[in-house]
């Protein structure tokens, strides 16, 4: 076996970690556009106005029956034979958000009307108000329903940066091409690279499967609801201000 | 003997004045896609009473109660909540809807608990997005948990509580503003009946507070108990109305008879 690696890979780590480092920075920019943007698309879908849903049915149509592939080259090849010249970066992060907006948009719009309609009559006859019944009750819920859907169009989104290599994105396909073509050892090379995908993923997803397990169980995530329930248990540990005669107190504080 | 329909449900108490109504409905009407399952229905809910509301399902009671917070616009008529005009004549006066809201606690058949939250979460939410400080919202959830007997499980999630606990816990966040009428639409309807003794004894200590309070129920020895006034509806008017007495022992309606003897009121 130990015939198998010729590839002085020692000599590539610098190259191989700078094009991990790209592969990161392309999913997590793409990444974080999609989900704005398809949040977008949803609400659009969402919304009470025809020609807004209209629009947004027609973005997500077009952008999930068109392949990803041809995205990146219209974003780095067409739109260049048209004067609009973007970097490599941007026309590949451009291509992966518009396509992963265009399923993410289909997720988040279900996963929104999934929230059942007590939820939203519950927080108006609470005073909450649009802003507030969104953020803090639709929202919240959609979430833990969109999570699962949503973790899965990550993974997705990071093998399909390798798509890049066809627009020399200098991520770890294009470094792996680099590589081939100084060594030729296609296997050898592409078997690592494909490795390197999987250290990359495998972790991450059963990471994202954590989190959705811990959000189903109500975890409380985010530091001012930890803070808000720390807070709670050392008011319910503390005695009720006490005695038969308090009770009236309570009563009058409570109504 | 039409005449109690259109009597104010208010006119029978003894003592409070009219201008001392939490709530008065005037000439409501309501209509879907055509279809009126409100006319012409006058309430008024004194300060400090209980008015319950009685009828067979499809009624319209549930439309009643969603006209008086306004999460239903009513096609014509006058409602007044906390002696402010908040709809008329099928247009909305009141501007501030949130601020209505908070005078105005309502308590649903099936809990509606935010299910991200825990219940002491629950009963917090509303206080802070009214402007409540932190800490005071918490201690005043707290207290109430505490009231309404489930604060052991303050930090529960609504999923992992029973059904009686969760409404307990939705009367508590109800109350967490400070609304000058509580709303109740048929609060035991999806309990059992343990659950529901649960929830009747507290909504019976409410009751004993003072609390003002618009209920509809099915629980008609309940309704006796604690009710100043009964009224029943029957597709979508007020057949009758007054003293628990009246309309549950001695009802003048045939209608009221044959809703009761169906209920199988005993006594
Ligand atoms: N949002 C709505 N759209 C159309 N019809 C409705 C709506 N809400 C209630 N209704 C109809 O109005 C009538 C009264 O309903 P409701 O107020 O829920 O009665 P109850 O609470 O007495 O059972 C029913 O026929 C019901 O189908
Ligand atoms: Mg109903």
């Amino acid at each position: 076996m130990s015939g198998f690696f010729q590839v002085p890979w020692s000599d590539y780590r610098p190259d191989l970690t700078a094009a991990l480092g790209r592969t990161v920075s392309y999913t997590v920019v793409s990444f974080a556009g999609a989900v704005v943007l398809g949040l977008a698309v949803a609400l659009l879908r969402l919304s009470r106005v025809w020609p807004a849903r209209a629009l947004a049915a027609v973005y997500t149509e077009v952008f999930k029956n068109v392949p990803l592939l041809a995205i990146i080259f219209l974003s780095y090849f067409g739109l260049a034979s048209a004067g609009i010249r973007l970097d490599v970066f941007t026309a590949g992060c451009l291509s992966l958000v518009v396509f992963y907006a265009a399923y993410l948009s289909e997720i988040f719009r279900s996963a929104i009307s999934g929230v059942h309609a007590g939820q939203t009559e519950a927080g108006e006859a609470l005073g909450l108000g649009r802003a507030g019944i969104f953020g803090h009750v639709v929202l919240p819920q959609a979430v833990r329903l969109a999570l699962a859907g949503t973790n899965t169009m990550l993974v997705d989104l990071l093998k399909s940066t390798s798509l890049l290599v066809t627009i020399s994105a200098a991520e770890l396909m294009s470094e792996g091409r680099l590589i081939t073509s100084a060594t030729f050892r296609a296997l050898e090379v592409y078997l690592v690279i494909s490795a390197v995908y999987f250290v990359l993923c495998y972790p991450l997803s059963q990471l994202l499967l954590l989190l959705e397990r811990k959000v189903r169980a109500g975890v409380p995530l985010s530091p001012w609801r930890r803070r808000r329930i720390r807070a709670a248990r050392a008011l319910l540990a503390a005695e009720p201000a006490a005695g038969p005669g308090a009770g009236t107190d309570r009563k009058e504080a409570a109504v | 003997m039409t005449e109690p329909a259109t009597t104010t449900a208010g006119t029978r108490t003894t003592s409070p004045s009219p201008a001392d109504a939490v709530v008065r409905i005037r000439g409501l009407r309501k209509a879907f896609d055509g279809r009126t399952v409100l006319d012409d229905v006058n309430l008024e809910v004194a300060r400090g009473s209980i008015v319950s509301v009685i009828g067979q399902s499809g009624g319209g009671k549930t439309t009643l109660m969603r006209c008086v917070n306004l999460l239903e616009s009513p096609d014509a008529g006058t409602v007044e909540v906390a002696g402010e005009v908040v709809h008329q004549d099928g247009r909305r006066v009141c501007r501030d809807l949130p601020r209505l809201r908070r005078t105005v606690g309502m308590v649903f058949q099936r809990f509606n608990l935010f299910p991200h939250l825990t219940a002491v979460e629950n009963v917090v939410l509303a206080q802070r997005t009214a402007g409540v400080p932190e800490q005071e919202a918490l201690e005043r959830a707290v207290t109430l948990l505490r009231r309404v007997g489930v604060a052991h499980r303050a930090l529960a999630q609504p999923e992992q509580l029973s059904g009686g606990e969760q409404q307990r816990v939705a009367i508590a966040r109800a109350l967490a503003l400070r609304p000058e009428v509580l709303l109740f639409d048929e609060p035991t309807s999806s309990l059992d009946p343990e659950a529901t003794r649960e929830v009747l004894s507290v909504m019976r200590e409410l009751a004993a507070d003072g609390m003002t309070m618009l209920l509809v129920t099915h629980e008609l020895p309940f309704a006796r108990e604690v009710s100043d006034h009964v009224v029943f509806v029957d597709r979508g008017r007020i057949v009758e109305a007054g003293s628990p007495r009246d309309v549950l022992d001695n009802p003048a309606q045939a209608r009221t008879r044959e809703f009761l003897a169906a209920y199988g009121s005993a006594s």
